[in-house]
């Protein structure tokens, strides 16, 4: 009796300090993440005061007004701050959608080809038909659907396994790489340019249509998450019978891989497939909650950190070139994991 | 059936040599076609003269000599490192998914073929070469001895991880050197297709230097790889040192790999695909594998190239293209019949 | 050096003195029908690349540059005085807004492309830079000495001096060296050209309607042969370095934006087989970055030698 009492004593003794753990990461990444917001707004080449930064934000609520400034501060700053943080968001849960779900670090959408299907298509409305603007983003948007249904598809095999759809996804991910550089030989410089331009991801001339669009996205999106991950965790704690039971699995499954390719695909039609963020929000929110919880929210913030950083970095670091936002993530990204490799000492443990 | 018969062996043994010969049969049925068929209509008969009796006034001899003959001997070359690589990969990661582009070695040598042609201004084919080998050789290094961090070693999860890690760091270099520079964007967009045409002799001569030492040193790790599909324990307890039987197959994979980019672009799916191809003829025995997917891998090229050379007159689509839809359904058709994630 | 910086404060000045002087309303009316209308001249421009390059010459110095390549590239650039002029952009899709900002423009100029529906450096920069003022400019058809006189049009509009002894002389040498070349073309009535773009892949034919200078060629006697099948957006036949002969010109004309094109077509064993190529009856093509007189006059010269000393005899 004693050991028992003992037992849950421990037990409610590891939750709590789980649950400290828990927030006290959530509390840093958002502190991190508002100070990094905040840089944003004030860094420039259009030097404005701090004092101005804020006058401006307030603006439309004390109505004093300075053209040049409330320009810069709130029709460029703001917005392109604001949508780095929503795509960083939704890039984010589309990838640890796709990691928890196939148990599998690569299995993020830049890696089993749905980021691909979305380029193909976008680089074929560019090239092929001459498209532009939001033609392109509602023909990636339909690329990465059709992509993700025709991996799930070739994976249906009395079930989808994970090896299965990463593999398929990688085959996929070749093949539309292939059509891109076909069409990328048959086009000419100018338009191979405007399709590289959006291949890269760019949050220049980031307007209020983007973030409306992102927004209204994330507002059904983000319930969505919530309902089906606790659906999946009581399924998964309860004691149905085994078949009801996978029946049920496998109908939140499939619920949720539609919300994580819907993630990705607005994403992508909003900036474009900006690499990376989507493969390592997951990893490193759950290398910091060491354990502590399935790291959802907390990967949606790194998200958005990541994105902003990266684009504060690729706006500012060299002084006569403004880099696409999508340059510097692959590359923050990519040292940020190899250093994770680097100091990991649990093998295989990385996601 | 614990102990197969010897006779049950020794069939099989002699199955799988006379295999090996249809399979160099074809190689030369493809060489054939590959010298026959093109975007030129060129007879039989002329083909042969051009052969015994070559004239330099004949427009259509001087073609054969020029494109097609530089083109074959490269697209087999090329084939067959693409295919030996991929195998030895596979083989020594026991990764299911290692192949040079996916362990960031293809990415390594275009980002340095990228910088040649933006920073130096370097054009020729010739040089790609050494600029691709430089990269790819880098790369791998690099891959590795990050996966081979911590206690486990380089374990097939953390190898692809940081070849994924390599590849996207690698190309958001690429990317932001192509968005910079419109003059090399022009250049390499042809270059990265991957492609076998307008190669002449003098790129073969120069990368077959490295191919004859790839090939010797992947024929060479074959037992070594079936030591270590068993298991690095059992490899171990076989008396086989497991770091050097790896750093040797990783050698002659990334000079394989290096050396094909460099002489046709980075051709993606045939490392990933004729393995997996092989080891379904063969079975999981390396001392098969390896040459099976040295034969296989320059068949399922020129083929390609020949299809691509005639699909669109009087145009040519480029191999690196048709490999992928050729064979991207295989590899998809193969993962949907087997149990892959056990190598 | 003193003189150069001299030159340009003159022009300076005389781009900002109408504007100062006279507060009369400014219009300009694109090619695409839509007419931007303001208060006075507008004297601070923030141009593309193109739009530059055809300007400056005609005394219109834009206050800032946003270019799709670094400034040192851009081959519409080349020999332009660049000083005092801010660049705020060296890659595709990518301008710097508050460098543009602060710049406080009162007109962007590019060039519009009616077959791509879009205005140079694409639409990422030009909503990005739209907020700040108007965007106008001359659009793209099927000539460049049409193109040039647009220019002159919304130059002499935006207040250029263009009987300044300078512009003018860029006028007549380009006069000249036109003459020049018509006097070339009816020479030699037999003599065929071809427009190339060598790929390491692959032979690209151009089409001459997909080009504006080739048109104009075209309209002063060079008999340029057209590609049978061009591809579905009419600018080049992708011909297999197999069938390199399928065209035998007495002259080759090859895209000149870089140097790389000519050693690529000079690697293929089967270049030759055209008997121009063999014959060294190679010239160059300014392909697509043409827009002042003196570049025009420059590459027409060179042209017109090639065509005295091709043989219009070598192919039937």
């Amino acid at each position: 009796m004693k050991t028992a009492l003992d037992a849950s004593g421990t037990v409610r003794h590891i939750r709590r300090r789980l649950a400290a753990r828990r927030r006290l990461v959530t509390l840093a990444l958002l502190a991190v993440l508002a100070l990094t917001f905040a840089a944003a707004l004030y860094l420039g080449d259009y030097y404005v005061p701090p004092g101005e930064v804020v006058r401006s934000l307030l603006s439309p609520l004390t109505g004093h007004v300075d053209k040049g400034i409330d320009f810069i501060v709130l029709n460029v700053r703001l917005p392109r701050a604001t949508l780095a943080v929503l795509t960083g968001m939704s890039f984010a849960l589309s990838g640890i959608i796709f990691q928890t779900l196939l148990r599998n670090p690569l299995a993020s959408p830049d890696i089993i080809g749905i980021s691909h299907g979305a380029s193909a298509s976008a680089v074929f409305c560019i090239i092929a038909l001459g498209m532009s603007g939001l033609a392109v983003s509602l023909g990636a948007l339909s690329g990465a659907i059709l992509t993700a249904l025709v991996i799930y598809a070739l994976s249906w095999r009395g079930g989808v396994t994970a090896y299965r759809v990463v593999l398929i996804g990688i085959g996929m991910a070749a093949i539309m790489s292939a059509v891109m550089s076909y069409l990328f030989t048959r086009a000419r410089l100018f338009e191979v340019q405007q399709a590289l331009g959006w291949l890269v991801g760019s949050l220049n001339a980031s307007g209020s249509d983007d973030i409306a669009a992102m927004a209204g996205a994330l507002a059904i999106l983000l319930p969505a998450t919530v309902v089906l991950v606790r659906s999946l965790d009581a399924l998964q704690l309860g004691d149905d019978t085994a078949t009801a039971l996978g029946a049920r699995i496998e109908a939140v499954r499939l619920g949720l891989i539609v919300v994580g390719v819907a993630y990705a695909a607005f994403a992508t039609a909003a900036v474009g497939p900006v690499s990376f963020v989507a493969f390592v929000a997951g990893p490193i929110a759950r290398n910091l909650l060491a354990g502590s919880g399935k790291g959802f929210p907390q990967a949606a913030i790194v998200g958005a950190l990541v994105m902003l950083a990266s684009d504060l970095v690729a706006q500012h670091a060299l002084p006569m070139v403004q880099l696409p936002v999508g340059v510097v993530t692959g590359l923050f990204g990519a040292l940020f994991l190899l250093w994770l490799l680097v100091v990991s000492n649990r093998a295989g443990r990385v996601n | 059936m614990v102990s197969a018969p010897a006779s049950v062996v020794t069939t099989r043994g002699t199955a799988l040599a006379l295999g090996l010969f249809c399979l160099v049969a074809a190689v030369v049925l493809v060489a054939f076609l590959s010298i026959t068929v093109g975007a030129r209509p060129i007879d039989l008969q002329t083909v042969w003269s051009s052969l015994t009796a070559f004239n330099p006034q004949s427009t259509d001899h001087r073609i054969i000599w020029d494109l097609r003959l530089p083109r074959t001997v490269i697209g087999l070359a090329v084939g067959a490192a693409l295919g030996l690589s991929g195998a030895v990969l596979q083989g020594a990661t026991r990764n299911p998914l290692a192949d040079p582009s996916i362990l960031g070695i293809h990415s390594g040598a275009a980002v340095f073929v990228v910088l040649g042609v933006a920073v130096f201004g370097i054009t020729q084919l010739s040089l790609y070469v050494w600029l691709a080998l430089i990269g790819a050789g880098i790369a791998m290094l690099v891959v590795y001895s990050v996966a081979s961090l911590g206690r486990e070693g380089a374990t097939p999860i953390k190898l692809a991880l940081a070849g994924a890690a390599m590849t996207a760091a690698m190309q958001s270099v690429t990317s932001a050197i192509l968005l910079t520079s419109p003059r090399t964007l022009d250049e390499i967009r042809f270059w990265q297709v991957g492609s076998l045409a307008g190669r002449d002799m003098a790129i073969f001569v120069q990368v077959a230097p490295f191919l004859a030492v790839g090939v010797v040193l992947a024929l060479a790790s074959g037992r070594m790889l079936d030591g270590l599909s068993m298991g690095e324990d059992v490899a171990r307890a076989l008396g086989q040192n497991v770091g050097r039987s790896r750093a040797m197959a990783g050698l002659a994979a990334v000079i394989l790999a290096g050396a094909a980019t460099a002489a046709a672009g980075p051709i993606a799916f045939v490392g990933l695909t004729v393995p997996h191809v092989a080891r379904a003829i063969t079975g999981p025995n390396y001392r098969w594998i390896l040459p099976y997917s040295m034969l296989l891998a320059p068949i399922l090229l020129l083929a390609a190239d020949v299809i691509g050379r005639v699909i669109a007159p009087p145009g040519e689509v480029q191999v690196g293209i048709v490999t992928a839809f050729l064979g991207a359904p295989v590899f998809i058709a193969l993962v949907r019949r087997r149990r892959l994630a056990t190598l | 050096m003193t003189r150069k910086f001299l030159t340009s404060l003159v022009f300076a000045t005389l781009a900002l003195l109408p504007g100062a002087a006279s507060a009369e309303p400014w219009g300009y009316t694109d090619g695409t029908g839509n007419t931007v209308n303001l208060d006075a001249v507008p004297t601070r421009i923030i141009a593309s690349q193109d739009a530059a390059a055809g300007l400056i010459p005609l005394g219109i110095r834009p206050v800032g540059i946003y270019a799709d390549s670094p400034v040192a590239d851009a081959k519409a650039l080349q020999g332009l005085d660049l000083t005092g002029i801010e660049i705020i952009g060296q890659a595709w899709g990518e301008v710097d807004i508050e460098k543009a900002a602060a710049l406080a423009p009162d007109l962007i100029i590019a060039e519009y492309w009616p077959l791509d529906k879009a205005w140079s450096g694409g639409e990422d920069v030009v909503n990005a830079l739209s907020p700040l003022a108007p965007i106008t400019g001359v659009t793209q058809g099927d000539s460049v000495l049409a193109l040039i006189e647009d220019y002159e049009a919304l130059a002499a509009g935006l207040g250029a001096d263009l009987s300044k002894s300078e512009i003018a002389a860029d006028k007549r040498a380009f006069e000249t060296s036109l003459a020049a070349f018509k006097a070339a073309t009816s020479a030699k009535p037999d003599l065929t050209a071809l427009a190339v773009w060598a790929g390491p892949d692959a032979l690209y034919v151009a089409a001459t309607s997909g080009a504006a200078e080739l048109v104009d060629f075209k309209n002063w006697g060079l008999n340029l042969i057209d590609p049978e099948i061009a591809d579905d957006r009419g600018y080049w036949e992708t011909l297999s370095w197999e069938n390199a002969d399928k065209y035998q010109p007495d002259l080759i004309l090859v895209d000149n934006r870089q140097a790389a094109t000519m050693e690529t077509a000079l690697a293929q064993p089967t270049w030759t087989l055209m008997k121009a190529a063999e014959a060294v009856a190679v010239a160059d093509w300014p392909a697509f970055w043409l827009r002042n007189y003196r570049a025009y006059a420059d590459e027409l010269d060179k042209l017109t030698a090639a065509i005295n000393a091709a043989d219009e005899n070598l192919t039937q």
